[in-house]
């Protein structure tokens, strides 16, 4: 394993998202950066004020939100409004960019243009996910909903008396998973119309993600990681979940590589696992950081990994042989 | 690790929030402020220190039947707490019409923000000259001042003294914790309302020595304080299971609790303070040379001064 690029931005590093062999690195405040791993340039996109959202590739460009209440992208202004947004994500095929804004889910396409959204949702959006080119989750107080833009009510919904704080939606499309703000999780199966609520976690879940494959489902919040296995009739009902120990604090940021599999989990001491699948047998590589592991995030097609760091430091690492 | 206080502003609509706002925005007190406002509030304020909230209610299904928080806090809260660069104070403005009790929960009941946070006061604003038609009327308005810590009257250029003090009377029977400042046009030592210190119950005893006694009775509002005061330590388990019961079976009608107990086999003060159904206890350090005196008060809505008297007293080792 070895470092092949850095850069420092501002502040603490909230998100980073690849496009090819660009890596942009959204801080808390400041500029959002973005670094060329080819040819070791990096670009400063401006911030949001007094506290940046996420970020997201669209078209090849990349999309910013933040506490301003605005969506930049290509140089312009998609939207300025005053409720801050702190989420925009592209569609699955890439022809659309969807951004939470209160109980609105603004949608624009490749043009920049307004395209069909969601208003007057009776919760505000706490996260949303994107299922193809058509379909989103939004989650925010008493569940999930999604919908098929374009229609008039939600295909499917799960209720429930609390809130939902992040959802993932795997890329096979069969699972939606939330992370709640109480301690517990939520993972919905389409395929049977039933929400799975797994509760019993030390605390709140900050990190959740998919395998590429849709098979696996790791959480992390506590100092252990949980991988559920997502396949089969019943998914992670009556199964036993794999859990991993290892990590010195609270696991905050966990990707899985598209690449190999391999699920990469770090902890806000500064401590990052790479964890194999090799059958019943999970193998454990262990590294260590300077600072705390805010953000984690695989290259698409190689086996690189990108750390997003307390300090601002984003480094990328790789594990070829 | 220290903990960040927050403000919490509350007052019905027209009260003066926006004029209070602006002023601890633009009048030097040295402080770094974040603000958090409502996006639908009733002005706008454009400034690079204010971030514009959707009031996002959480219920937060934890078996607390009224414990719900705000999410749109947590959220943005989070995120400010990760930056390098930290805030001397964060200001929490709600709608006219809100209920504060989400806002302040929302500091008691998730752990991240307990972690990282304190309230440092409520603040109420009252609109002194319309304040008593908002209490028969609104139960929100009602709210807001049993929650507040600090309640700036305000508008008192346009009240008689004497309508004044009878408002301050009322004002003290429903909340009888709360420190009163009578303004025009918010006007006040900023530092008054930003540098409060959190609980305080030693600074309620300054502002009325007799506040425990329940002299203040004027008004058959349905929010009331009730306070208890005995000297002597208490049984600590005997002390638990009734405050257990009595937030159990009276929570959602209890605003704010505040006390300091002496408890048996316990050289240190303990205080404590809770909010609806949640409670948080602490070592409040030495007694020093005070004497060990238990004082309680519980701010609420229809509350039983002397069913909970005479359970507290039983509490006494």
């Amino acid at each position: 394993m070895k470092q092949i690029g850095s850069v420092r931005a501002d502040d603490n590093i909230l998100h980073l998202a690849w496009n090819g062999d660009l890596l942009a690195a959204t801080p808390v405040t400041g500029e959002i950066l973005v670094l060329d791993l080819v040819t070791r340039d990096v670009r400063g996109h401006p911030g949001h004020g007094l506290g940046n959202g996420d970020s997201a590739w669209f078209d090849g460009r990349l999309a910013t939100c933040g506490f301003d209440g605005r969506v930049r992208w290509s140089g312009r202004e998609l939207h300025a409004g005053r409720g801050m947004i702190e989420r925009v994500k592209a569609s699955g095929d890439g022809k659309l960019l969807a951004a939470g804004q209160g109980k609105s889910l603004l949608v624009f396409d490749r043009e920049g243009n307004p395209a069909q959204g969601l208003a007057g949702l009776p919760a505000a959006i706490a996260d949303f996910a994107w299922n193809g080119s058509s379909q989103v989750a939004v989650v925010g107080a008493g569940g999930a909903r999604m919908w098929e833009l374009g229609q008039d009510e939600p295909f499917a919904r799960f209720d429930w008396g609390g809130a939902s704080l992040r959802v993932e939606w795997s890329s096979c499309g069969r699972w939606l998973a939330t992370a709640d703000q109480t301690a517990s999780v939520h993972i919905y199966d389409f395929t049977r119309d039933y929400p799975l609520h797994i509760q019993g976690f030390d605390s709140k879940v900050r990190a959740m993600t998919f395998s590429a494959d849709g098979r696996k489902l790791a959480t992390g919040g506590a100092p252990i990681v949980t991988v559920w296995p997502c396949t089969g009739k019943n998914g992670p009902e009556g199964a036993t979940p794999v859990q991993l120990e290892g990590h010195d604090g609270d696991v905050s940021a966990a990707a899985f590589s598209p690449v190999t599999g391999k699920l990469a989990t770090g902890d806000g001491t500064g401590c990052i696992l790479i964890l194999t699948f090799d059958g019943d047998r999970v193998l454990r590589k262990r590294l260590r950081l300077d600072s705390g592991i805010s953000s984690l995030a695989w290259h698409a097609k190689k086996e690189w990994l990108g750390v997003g760091m307390e300090d601002g430091i984003v480094a990328v690492l790789s594990l070829e042989s | 690790m220290d903990r960040t206080p927050v403000t919490i502003l509350t007052g019905f609509l027209g009260a003066g929030k926006t004029t209070l706002l602006n002023r601890i925005l633009t009048e030097e007190h040295g402080l770094r402020i974040a603000v958090i406002e409502n996006e639908y509030g009733e002005v706008g304020i454009d400034h690079e220190l204010v971030i514009n909230a959707d009031e996002e209610i959480f219920e937060m299904n934890n078996g607390c039947i009224c414990c719900t928080v705000r999410g749109d806090l947590i959220r943005i809260l989070g995120n400010l707490m990760k930056r390098r660069e930290k805030f001397d104070l964060i200001l929490i403005e709600t709608t006219g019409l809100a209920d504060p009790g989400p806002v302040v929960q929302t500091f008691f009941a998730d752990d991240e923000m307990k972690e990282k946070l304190f309230v440092n006061a409520v603040v109420t604003l009252v609109d002194a000259k319309h304040i008593l038609l908002h209490l028969d009327d609104s139960s929100e308005a009602r709210e807001q001042i049993a929650f507040a810590d600090v309640i700036l009257l305000n508008k008192c250029d346009l009240v008689s003294s004497s309508d004044l003090d009878a408002i301050e009377l009322r004002i003290r029977s429903m909340n009888a914790l709360a420190k009163i400042h009578r303004t025009t046009n918010a006007g006040i030592e900023i530092l008054k309302i930003l540098d409060v210190g959190g609980f305080n119950l030693d600074h309620a005893m300054e502002v009325d020595p007799h506040f425990l006694e329940g002299h203040h009775h004027h008004h058959n509002d349905d929010v009331s304080s009730v306070g208890i005061e005995a000297d002597g330590d208490c049984d600590g388990k005997k002390l638990n299971d009734w405050l257990s019961k009595v937030i159990r079976e009276q929570g959602a009608d209890i605003f704010r609790m505040k006390g300091v107990f002496a408890i048996s086999g316990q050289a240190d003060r303990i205080i404590f303070q809770g909010v609806h159904m949640i409670m948080d206890a602490a070592n409040g350090g030495p007694w020093g040379g005070r004497p060990r005196r238990n004082r309680l008060v519980f701010i609420g809505r229809n509350l039983d001064r002397e069913e909970l008297n005479s359970a507290f007293r039983s509490c006494l080792s």
